[in-house]
């Protein structure tokens, strides 16, 4: 039996659950933003002064929340791969892509958030603890600005909270104190801290989807954020070899002569070399920080583009139909652009995969030796290196990076396969 | 023929020793360009005095940047590396020391992923497009996409911990030296088994795949009908005339599989506390160690150069065509 | 890809694996791993009388000269005795001298010089005797500034020139061949346990060009006098000392071989302990100690008030002291209100219970309770309390003026770097958990992980504004190299901390004062400290040792844990 979806189906299935789980985020979301353009117009500057990343990308979350089902409506019929039957790396990317723009209606929690250790450390997946709200006494004058900014702290959540204390579970209820407990230690509170709902004192659950680590974060918060740095890794790094490899393999094929065997040199030392070597000693000479791994990962990864571009081009140069462009006056720029680009971007789109999938692997490894981005972001990698210390204890530390590596990497290298297959179909028996 | 053949070497030989030049202006560049003061890259503030200043006479740390490039250059290719800041030592000898144990351990690893990858090539190959061939198939694709360090620690805690069948690090026992010879070998195969799986598993899979696709494309050629209209069975075709054939494109793959190796074996090391070069890299670059580190990568880059060096040279051999001009 | 058959003459690996059989692979590969499960029992030591300790590093060196890490002392120190042996006096929070090499010792009345006589059945492990020759070369050769060793420069109360090298003449004459007399100069405190050096055969190093000692051969040989001697080193694998039976501390029914087992990686320490590979291990982290409870063969001891980490608030402006020479209060760190309120933002107990699981203690003062004579208790921590921290700060001028989130006064952002060095899992928790603490008052501080060897230099050159590190504390009790304005001679107090009144306890500490006297001056010296908060103490860290219980009569104290193993024994 199998499944003939479409791939704008899954979007569709997607966007409904997004509905479903996070309805109140999506609320909180709406109202930050309403709150924004009040505050916009009231004072202009203020505004784009306070306008800072995690401001920026909570508010696109939810435009990209409500741009996709009207593009979906709309474009259904016109773009081709909405039509493209659903399998299982197509699905996987369109997860990806999705979990990438909407992280901050994904989870609502800040990934490096921890509190209550003694409550939250090493919790296994699927388990709760309670929620105390406390009131937050509120000093502030009541003007546009301060209402704003509380607001958004209470929705783009920090590292850390005041208004929230964690406890394993409750104690009998008594008319003027909250009994709880914190690892078998009983603590008490007075009921006038807690904000109240009809008289209630408000208690939540919260469930951790899938386990905390050894600082009480939430795992899979960390997944989502890490997801970003790698895919955001990946881009970069290969963005950085196709620009490179393209430039360096038209230069060499088109001017051939001295610089083409100084380029192929150099490709081949680069190619014959264990690049983790070269890129573990230059990340140990300079620091290692984000913007350094992006770099140097875009650079290990040049030559195979290079090598396809260039023997393209070489090929191609000697084609009758060059030779008269040349003749004509026609600019080398545009020789490039229309005659020899699509020519070779069948093998590059290829290449470009299997290079992203390669510095995703790259990265993870960077960053379970200890040399990746930092700890200011959380990696896969990382997030293992880490698990590794608590094997014994916290499997789940380990599983769930390992695994969401292992479907990203396995989807990277399925879906170059079938483009492969795409660009060069072979007679199957 | 044969002087064809030696041109062909003297090409190569050449080639080699050009790209030899160009790694090691690289790594001169790279100290040069690092931030921090250059000489520390040679010269730890532990080291004594004296040996400083053999070091900074033998580099030519104080003299202009010319003078120190062409001694740079000529150090390396005597072997002169520097003095390694933890161990006190030369830095040529420290890495000789692990060198041949990551040496070991990357051959065994190759031909186990050689023999591997054939035998499941061949039989996959032979059930095309029924269930275990589509199976092996995924498998290999999984165990492609997993990274190294996740298998090894899955390895590790199913196998070291949960089932106590192997050891969990280290590449000798205590007793090893009371142990008799056949023993101690036995020993260190013991300790080498769940490392070995780990460096050859991404390889296997890489291998199995490449092996797969061109003994797949060979047998869906027409000669091949051929011959089995001619009476031959199968057996003889696979080995007479498949094999060979396939044979050509592995060997590139496989001289570039050799640099996949040696970059697992970093990690692998570090994993299992091997006493390999991978884990001294590490070592080296925790505790700051430059001279080390920059042996190591030296070492890694020169070692990689020969392997392809001598692929090519294989392969050479066995295409002869490939004499006749572009050796590019 | 072509067509055409190719040569057949050439026999890559593919063809001869191809050209076997397929059964005969397979029954080689059946053979050789019946082969090996055949192998597959445990291996635990085989011989009792045999101790296999894990270590988490090599050494460099077996010479005590250059013994710079701490596996490198304990293991040298097994090999090349010193004059006197100390052990620690539990009750008393003290150290206690017993005779070593030296037999007996007679102080002159005044102090100023000392006679030592030599047990005279000492032998060094190549056959020659150890004399008094051997004891004086030693001061001279840790003393040389050519030499570089360790202790190099620490000889204070003895007679130096100006490079800190013992003045050879003015401070031993030789009485015989197993007695000398030590002077001192006037004025000076000289101390037993300065003097305690290991000693080395003059016969071997008063050979060796001084500039060579470093790379010489004999490190890895040596020539020693202990109760252990080297056997062999395995390197990165594990390094075999065997029992001196010629030793005048040998006891044939003591442990005959000590064997050291390198396992850089703590998981498999852990592993290996478990499974009997190896019999001691220090270091333990505190959330494996309920796993090792539950395994009936092991004993764990907790040894707290060696080693306290702290967060170093630089007191002074670094730019004033680099470009005008002038010592002003650091812009952010300087004023102690602030300090305080720091360490109110810091929840130091939650660090340690979380991670350290209630092993080790809140650090409040850096005198140790140990020092059970001189530690105060009625020092009070200053405990995690947002809303103070946040009163003392606002007091202090610090608000939030541009709702960014972060601090801020006279236009400078509460904003700065944490250093700490690496490869302490303990640090990079705190660190993190700091990190949020701070943020939740306004504070923004990133984080910065040196390796040691560029931490250490940052510290001596004061480039830090603020860092996570830790003291190993002296025994005995020693204030001034860390505590003393005099920031010429006090290399040590890296925060640059000064006040007078410490000073005066501090002098006044050194002359020879009654015991009451000296207990009011410790009191008083952490007081002043807990009120001025120069930095944030933390916690006092445990160091757990856990061992197999067939060892016996062995003595875990804040001196060590193999110190004095010559006297473990054995019990299956």
């Amino acid at each position: 039996m199998k499944f003939k979806l479409k791939i704008w189906q899954l979007i569709s299935a997607l966007w409904l659950l997004i509905i479903l789980l996070q309805f109140n985020r999506l609320i909180e979301l709406a109202v930050l933003w309403i709150k924004y353009f009040l505050l916009c117009f009231n004072d202009f500057g203020v505004a784009i002064s306070l306008l800072d990343f995690k401001l920026l990308d909570s508010l696109l979350a939810l435009i990209f929340f409500i741009v996709i089902p009207l593009l979906l409506i709309s474009y259904r019929r016109r773009i081709k791969f909405l039509n493209y039957k659903l399998n299982f790396s197509n699905g996987v990317i369109i997860i990806l892509l999705i979990t990438f723009l909407m992280a901050p209606i994904i989870t609502s929690e800040n990934p490096d958030f921890q509190k209550n250790l003694s409550v939250t450390k090493h919790l296994t997946p699927l388990s709760k603890v309670k929620v105390l709200h406390l009131k937050i006494e509120d000093n502030y004058e009541s003007t546009l600005l301060n209402k704003f900014l509380i607001y958004k702290r209470e929705i783009i959540r920090e590292v850390f909270d005041e208004s929230i204390i964690y406890a394993d579970s409750m104690g009998e209820m008594a008319p003027d104190k909250i009994i709880y407990y914190q690892k078998n230690i009983m603590k008490e509170l007075p009921v006038e801290k807690l904000i109240e709902n009809n008289g209630i004192p408000l208690i939540t659950t919260k469930t951790f989807l899938l386990g905390t680590d050894e600082f009480g974060r939430n795992i899979f918060t960390r997944l989502v954020y890490s997801l970003r740095i790698s895919l955001l890794v990946g881009t970069g790094a290969v963005l950085i070899s196709f620009l490179l490899g393209i430039t360096m393999g038209f230069i060499a094929g088109y001017k051939g002569g001295l610089i083409d065997t100084v380029f192929n040199r150099f490709a081949e030392l680069f190619l014959a070399f264990p690049v983790i070597y070269l890129v573990v000693l230059i990340l140990a000479l300079f620091s290692s920080s984000l913007i350094a791994v992006v770099i140097i990962l875009g650079i290990s990864g040049w030559m195979s583009l290079f090598k396809i571009v260039r023997g393209e081009v070489a090929s191609l140069k000697q084609k009758d139909y060059i030779q008269t462009a040349k003749l004509l006056g026609i600019k080398t720029n545009r020789i490039l652009f229309k005659e020899i680009l699509p020519v070779i971007i069948a093998p590059v789109i290829v290449n470009l995969i299997f290079q992203f999938s390669n510095v995703i692997l790259a990265e993870s490894a960077l960053s379970y030796l200890g040399l990746g981005a930092g700890d200011s972001y959380p990696s896969w990698g990382a997030m293992i290196q880490s698990g590794q210390e608590y094997i014994t204890k916290a499997w789940w530390m380990i599983i769930f990076p390992g695994g969401c590596l292992v479907v990203t990497l396995f989807t990277a290298n399925y879906f170059g396969r079938r483009i492969n297959k795409f660009f060069n179909p072979r007679l199957d028996k | 023929m044969n002087n064809k053949f030696s041109k062909a070497v003297i090409k190569r030989l050449i080639s080699s020793l050009i790209t030899l030049f160009l790694l090691i202006s690289l790594l001169f560049i790279l100290i040069r360009i690092s931030p921090g003061n250059p000489t520390q890259k040679f010269i730890s503030p532990e080291l004594s005095p004296e040996i400083a200043k053999k070091v900074a006479e033998d580099f030519n740390l104080n003299d202009p940047l010319p003078e120190q490039y062409v001694s740079f250059v000529t150090n390396l290719i005597r072997g002169d590396l520097g003095i390694s800041y933890n161990y006190r030592m030369p830095v040529i000898f420290v890495v000789w020391e692990f060198l041949s144990f990551t040496l070991v351990i990357a051959a065994i690893s190759f031909l186990v992923q050689i023999i591997a990858s054939y035998y499941l090539a061949v039989y996959s190959v032979q059930k095309q497009n029924k269930t275990t061939d589509r199976l092996i198939s995924n498998l290999s694709l999984i165990f492609y996409s997993t990274p190294s360090f996740v298998i090894g620690v899955i390895l590790i805690y199913l196998f070291a911990v949960q089932i106590d069948l192997f050891p969990t690090s280290g590449f000798v026992s205590l007793d090893y030296d009371s142990l008799n010879f056949f023993e101690k070998i036995l020993d260190k195969i013991h300790h080498l088994i769940l490392p070995l799986i780990t460096l050859s598993i991404t390889g296997i899979a890489l291998f199995y795949r490449y092996l797969r696709d061109n003994l797949e494309d060979i047998y869906q050629q027409t000669f091949i009908m051929q011959l089995r209209a001619n009476g031959l069975n199968e057996n003889t075709i696979l080995r007479k005339h498949v094999i060979p054939n396939a044979i050509g494109p592995l060997i590139s793959v496989a001289g570039i599989e050799l640099g996949i190796l040696l970059s697992g074996t970093l990690i692998t090391e570090v994993i299992f506390s091997l006493p390999g070069m991978g884990r001294l890299t590490i070592d080296s670059i925790l505790t700051r160690d430059y001279p080390l580190i920059i042996g190591c990568t030296f070492a890694a880059g020169l070692l990689m150069i020969l392997t392809n060096f001598f692929a090519d040279l294989l392969k050479l051999k066995i295409d002869k065509r490939l004499l006749r001009g572009n050796v590019i | 890809m072509q067509n055409n058959k190719l040569d057949r003459e050439l026999i890559p690996i593919f063809y001869i694996v191809g050209r076997m059989s397929f059964s005969k692979l397979f029954f080689i590969a059946v053979l050789s791993s019946a082969v090996l499960f055949i192998q597959c029992e445990k291996k635990t030591p085989a011989e009792s009388n045999q101790v296999v300790i894990g270590i988490s590093a090599d050494v460099q060196t077996f010479n005590p000269l250059f013994a710079f890490s701490v596996d490198e002392g304990s293991i040298t120190e097994l090999l090349y005795l010193g004059l006197f042996d100390f052990r620690w006096d539990e009750e008393n929070g003290d150290l206690k001298s017993y005779p070593m090499l030296a037999e007996h010792w007679e102080w002159a009345k005044d102090s100023s010089s000392i006679k030592i006589f030599l047990r005279d059945d000492v032998y060094w492990t190549d056959g020659e005797q150890l004399t008094t020759d051997d004891v004086i070369l030693s001061f001279d050769l840790f003393s040389d500034p050519e030499v570089n060793s360790r202790l190099y420069g620490t000889f204070r109360n003895m007679y130096t020139d100006e490079s800190n090298h013992i003045d050879i003449k003015k401070s031993f004459k030789e009485i015989s061949k197993f007695a000398l007399t030590v002077y001192f100069p006037d004025n000076s405190k000289p101390k037993l346990n300065e003097m305690s050096i290991p000693i080395l055969p003059t016969h071997i190093y008063g050979k060796i060009k001084r500039d060579e000692l470093n790379t010489s051969e004999t490190n890895f040989n040596p020539v020693s006098n202990g109760p252990f001697k080297f056997l062999r080193w395995n390197r990165n694998q594990n390094i075999t000392l065997t029992a001196n039976t010629k030793s005048f501390l040998y006891k044939p029914e003591n442990i005959s071989e000590l064997i050291f087992k390198i396992i850089p990686d703590y998981t498999s320490r852990t592993m290996q302990i478990n499974k009997g590979e190896i019999d001691l291990m220090e270091l333990v982290k505190t959330e494996d100690i309920s796993d090792i409870e539950k395994n009936q063969s092991f004993n764990f001891v907790s040894v707290v008030g060696r080693e306290y980490d702290y967060i170093g608030w630089n007191n002074i402006d670094l730019e004033s002291l680099s470009k005008k020479n002038k010592i002003e209060p650091h812009k952010l760190f300087g004023n102690k209100n602030v300090r305080i309120a720091l360490s109110h933002a810091i929840n130091s107990q939650e660090i340690l219970e979380e991670y350290l699981l209630n092993y080790g203690e809140i650090a409040v003062t850096p005198v140790s309770k140990i020092f059970k004579k001189y530690y105060n208790p009625d020092i009070k921590l200053y405990d995690y309390n947002i809303d103070k921290a946040k009163k003392i700060f606002a007091a202090e001028g610090w608000r939030d003026t541009n709702n960014n989130g972060t601090l801020d006064k006279d236009n400078t952002e509460f904003r700065f770097t944490l250093y700490f060095p690496s490869g302490n899992p303990l640090r990079n928790y705190a660190s993190t958990i700091i990190k949020n603490n701070l943020a939740s008052v306004g504070i923004e501080m990133k984080i910065v992980n040196l390796e040691m060897g560029s931490f250490i230099d940052n510290l001596y050159e004061k480039e830090m504004d603020a860092w996570m590190a830790a003291w190993y504390i002296p025994i005995p009790v020693e204030l001034k190299p860390y505590w003393y304005s005099d920031l010429e001679m006090t290399p040590l107090n890296f925060v640059s901390y000064q006040n007078k009144q410490i000073d005066t306890i501090i002098d006044e500490l050194e002359q020879k004062i009654s015991d009451e006297r000296k207990k009011e001056l410790y009191f008083k010296f952490q007081e002043i400290i807990h009120d001025d908060q120069p930095v944030t103490f933390l916690y006092w860290i445990p160091n757990i040792t856990v061992y197999n219980k067939r060892i016996k009569n062995i003595h875990i104290t804040p001196l060590g844990s193999i110190t004095h193993c010559w006297e473990w024994k054995i019990s299956d």
